[in-house]
């Protein structure tokens, strides 16, 4: 795969080229694929690998010269997570940046739009992080609110 | 105070009270379409099922409307806005909630963003069970909302009046995310 002779390691996976980078590698990888053809930034996701104890990044783009989809992954350690920002490349990257800031509370240094995005007044740990007990959150938040009974006597 | 019907004299209450009942016939609904109830909407608003036979009418504004339709689950952000919708109606108002997920979460029952019992933070009127209920449900619901109003019953509205005080504490404790007593994390 084209992406795979690049840079230069990887593997092919259910017909997408996985390619695992170490973060200092990241930036002249992504620059590369865009200089090659692959201009389309698809999305970025990440995987909280809790047992790991690791946080996993992928950076999905495709080519439409070669109809080539790229998942560039990487890692970094679970507490105090920080990645440097990818937004000067493509900016649609900054948006999902503030995402998973948001979701998994990874810094992305040198995005200083990391503001709250898609919850309002959430002040908890980030939701999507595995270690965060749902359900335990919903038993004291909403089951503990209380419903409002009528009062039977005085009726309304 | 009251009204000139012919020579009859009616007193006021009295007269509120048959517009309420004539204004059965014409219930004008407001849909707040949030989850997958919406897409249940068009066939009932449209040809196959037409909703106009009994007098229901789409309306574009809160403010015109009589019946607010939730259609499914709502965000904590979602429903600070149809508090501001519920509020922008005039009464007599009445809600319809649509789904599981009114009711009591239904397939989102541990999710840590939505709300698992509307009843809670505004009243509901009419309930459909269904994940998603079907258009014959949906008119069934307005037929049942026609008899409550018919008898008296539906009177969510004056409730919200009444316990004021009591869905603005619950409205703000959701939306600050407040947990009793304590600031663990989770
Ligand atoms: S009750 Fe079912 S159909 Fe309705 S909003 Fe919830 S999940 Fe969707």
């Amino acid at each position: 795969m084209k992406s795979i002779e690049l840079i230069g390691k990887g593997k092919e996976m259910h017909g997408r080229a996985y390619i695992e980078v170490m973060p200092d590698e990241l930036e002249n990888a992504i620059k590369k694929l865009k200089e090659n053809g692959f201009n389309h930034f698809v999305m970025l996701s990440c995987i909280d690998w809790l047992e790991e104890e690791k946080f996993e990044l992928v950076y999905h783009l495709w080519s439409y010269e070669v109809k080539e989809h790229v998942m560039l992954s990487v890692r970094m350690n679970r507490n105090n997570a920080s990645m440097p920002s990818m937004s000067h490349l493509f900016p649609q990257i900054e948006t999902y940046e503030r995402e998973i800031h948001e979701m998994y509370g990874i810094e992305f240094d040198g995005n200083n739009r990391l503001t709250p995005f898609l919850l309002e007044n959430w002040h908890h740990a980030p939701p999507m992080r595995k270690d965060f007990d749902s359900e335990k959150f919903v038993g004291k938040l909403y089951e503990s609110i209380p419903f409002i009974e009528e009062d039977e006597n005085e009726g309304i | 105070m009251g009204l000139y019907i012919g020579d009859k004299m009616m007193k006021y209450e009295e007269w509120s009270k048959l517009a309420i009942k004539v204004s059965k016939a014409s219930l004008w609904m407001l849909h707040f379409c949030t989850g997958c109830g919406a897409i249940e909407m068009p066939p009932v608003m449209t040809s196959r099922y037409d909703m106009e036979r009994f007098g229901i009418a789409p309306m574009a504004t809160p403010r015109q409307a009589d019946v607010l339709l939730i259609t499914g689950y709502l965000t904590v952000k979602t429903l600070r806005r149809v508090i501001q919708v519920y509020e922008q109606m005039q009464s007599p108002k009445y809600v319809i909630a649509f789904g599981s997920c009114t009711i009591n979460g239904g397939m989102y029952w541990d999710s840590y963003n939505t709300i698992k019992h509307l009843e809670k933070y505004i009243p509901v009127d009419v309930y459909i069970t269904g994940c998603m209920p079907r258009p014959e449900g949906i008119i069934n619901a307005f037929i049942k909302l026609m008899e409550l109003i018919d008898e008296g019953k539906a009177r969510g509205w004056e409730k919200y009046q009444k316990y004021y005080d009591k869905y603005k504490e619950n409205q703000r404790r959701v939306f600050n995310f407040e947990i009793e007593g304590e600031n663990e994390e989770y």
